[in-house]
């Protein structure tokens, strides 16, 4: 294909992914060093009343010829940063008893506090941590147990296993949310087993329920690629290795497991990518009250506390944390599609 | 291979625990929707309670839900049509052209998937006050197609290439342009990494809550972002009332998973083989 027809062919695709996606990505970066305010100014208003008129000064914002509110911006520099990463906060003597608890108070609380950005990064990074394992466990062992299921079952088995994956993430939260309420299912059922434990009221119950509904979530997809996967080991090797006297274990460990060890890269490099942006269950379950996540953080900013710029600081931030997560796996597959051509 | 009964027990048996830790949450958000609040969360907690369809009735009729599901299916059927337009065309000269342009565009179609949205946002607030289209369903169309064109492409661009090259060779020597062998030729013989990539389309525009909750306003947004008000609750009606709806969300999905399963499978599997 000729450059010429190539240009023409990806040139809608190109156009929107640069209107839509590169171009806000740069203005971020310029948000994210400016500040705007309205422009306020003094005025008398006389209010009538029923028991006669008089003036009142009030503030009101100016307005244009177009009718439009008049802003002023200014360059703030790095102040945002500053901000969301909580270092203009932070006492120059960490010695001190105040610093202490101030610490202490930073590191329980999430969102509007001075180490919001880091908060938000550490849950996210647990996040990450503690699913991921559990996910391509989890999903490998359903593989292969679905691999034995006799025919006749596997379409409904498969079908059921879809279903917490492709559920609406907000909707999924919530049943979750609804579940381990107070005088839901599940507080009932562990009270019966003589365990109590208000599952939203507290960090550690809180952050553990965002995770179990991360791995609620994702798990289905590594099965349902790993289960491919398994169509496609060779049957002639693995009846090569039973020949051979080998154990179910050496036959998973030696023939199954380097057969799907690109899959298992495929579904780490997809869990990565879409971990860090865990939103939905943190919203739901959280409320930004025990965790938060740096995508969480963004919304909060932008749409609670209205600030597009300090938001746009985050935005930025929670950026390069990505690239920097991504650079080995982008330096692997730049490496294949080259050796691939 | 032989079968031990005691290894069949245990597969099933996991097998059987899997599936009802995957449907569990569903199964009981349906049943508490057909109950009043009392019933739904009582303690002690009922297993069996009168069926009541006040919920349902409380959302569809008097809060009006139906003009929720009327966006949520204008958003997501445009976001599929753009989506695979644009998509099939791009995934389509991506799969036949040999220039390191190809590769260096997949590259960065790739950082682009890992873009967490919320990044955008901002901008977007700026960008589309300043046009006056922020609370326009199309503008809404337009982000969630722009944020699904990186595995839109990497997707098609995979199923092209299972397509030989010799079909559009041949039909250009029979005098068809580049596009007319794409349009007559290859899309015809396409369909079925259309209707797979369509289907993903469809859940991420369906599925979407940020960004349709933070670019529309009460009257112009999807499903999910309209039962956000479930979320705090601050009522025990509005609470139930989320609860149907959330139920209400969930059914088209059901039954999608029942129609086009193995399109699903063969999709999710798709970018895991070739790409």
């Amino acid at each position: 294909m000729k450059l010429r027809s190539f240009a023409g062919f990806v040139g809608p695709s190109v156009f929107l992914m640069l209107a839509l996606l590169a171009l806000p990505m740069l203005m971020t970066a310029v948000l994210s060093v400016r500040n705007c305010a309205l422009e306020m100014e003094l005025v008398t208003v006389q209010q009538t009343g029923p028991f006669g008129a008089h003036d009142v000064t009030t503030q009101r914002a100016q307005v244009d010829a177009t009718g439009r509110a008049v802003q002023t911006c200014q360059w703030v520099g790095l102040d945002h940063y500053r901000k969301v990463l909580g270092l203009d906060t932070a006492p120059a003597d960490n010695t001190t008893a105040g610093a202490q608890v101030n610490a202490q108070i930073n590191a329980q609380t999430g969102a509007g506090q001075p180490t919001e950005f880091f908060s938000a990064l550490r849950f996210t990074l647990l996040y990450i941590a503690a699913t991921t394992p559990f996910v391509l466990g989890g999903g490998l062992a359903l593989a292969l147990a679905m691999n034995r299921v006799t025919q006749r079952l596997k379409a409904v088995f498969i079908a059921a296993s879809l279903l917490p994956f492709i559920i609406t993430p907000v909707v999924g939260a919530l049943a979750i949310k609804w579940l381990f309420r107070d005088n839901g299912l599940v507080p009932h059922v562990l009270g019966g087993l003589g365990v109590q434990v208000f599952w939203m009221a507290q960090a550690w119950s809180a952050q553990l329920l965002v995770i179990l509904y991360g791995i609620w979530h994702v798990l289905p997809f590594a099965f349902i690629v790993f289960y491919a996967g398994l169509q496609g080991v060779p049957q002639d090797a693995l009846e090569a290795a039973t020949i051979d006297g080998a154990s179910p274990w050496q036959k998973l460990r030696y023939v199954t497991l380097p057969h799907l060890m690109p899959l298992v890269v495929f579904v780490l490099m997809m869990h990565l990518m879409d971990a860090y942006r865990v939103f939905e269950p943190v919203m739901v379950l959280t409320q930004g009250a025990f965790t938060t996540s740096v995508q969480y953080l963004t919304y909060h900013v932008l749409l609670q506390e209205d600030n597009p710029y300090k938001a746009s600081a985050a935005s930025v931030l929670t950026i390069v944390g990505i690239a920097l997560l991504l650079i080995p796996l982008l330096r692997k597959t730049w490496n294949e599609q080259r050796r691939g051509g | 291979m032989k079968k031990s009964a005691l290894g069949q027990t245990l597969l099933y048996t996991g097998l059987v625990l899997w599936l009802l830790l995957a449907a569990l949450p569903v199964f009981w958000t349906v049943v508490i929707s057909l109950r009043t609040y009392v019933d739904a969360f009582s303690a002690p907690l009922k297993w069996l309670a009168p069926i009541t369809f006040e919920n349902y009735r409380g959302l569809w009729v008097d809060r009006e839900f139906y003009r929720n599901f009327y966006n949520t299916a204008v958003v997501t059927l445009g976001t599929v049509c753009i989506s695979l337009s644009v998509g099939c065309l791009a995934g389509y000269a991506l799969s036949r052209y040999r220039g390191s342009l190809g590769f260096w565009l997949l590259i960065i179609a790739l950082v682009f998937r890992a873009l967490p949205h919320s990044t955008l946002l901002p901008s977007f607030y700026a960008l589309f006050d300043a046009l006056g289209i922020r609370n326009t369903t199309l503008t809404l169309i337009f982000v969630l197609v722009a944020i699904n064109q990186p595995f839109t492409i990497w997707m098609l661009r995979s199923f092209f290439a299972g397509i030989p090259q010799e079909l559009d060779e041949a039909a250009m020597v029979d005098g068809c342009t580049r596009f007319q062998a794409f349009r007559r030729v290859i899309i015809p013989v396409m369909w079925p990494g259309v209707v797979t990539t369509g289907l993903f389309s469809f859940l991420l525009a369906y599925n979407d809550f940020m960004l349709s909750s933070a670019l529309t306003n009460a009257d112009k947004m999807t499903m999910p972002a309209a039962i956000a008000g479930a979320i705090t609750a601050e009522s025990d009606t509005l609470l139930m009332q989320g609860v149907a709806g959330a139920v209400s969300i969930t059914i088209p999905l059901i039954i999608l998973v029942a129609l086009f399963q193995k399109q699903i499978v063969s999709g999710l599997t798709q970018g895991a083989v070739k790409g």
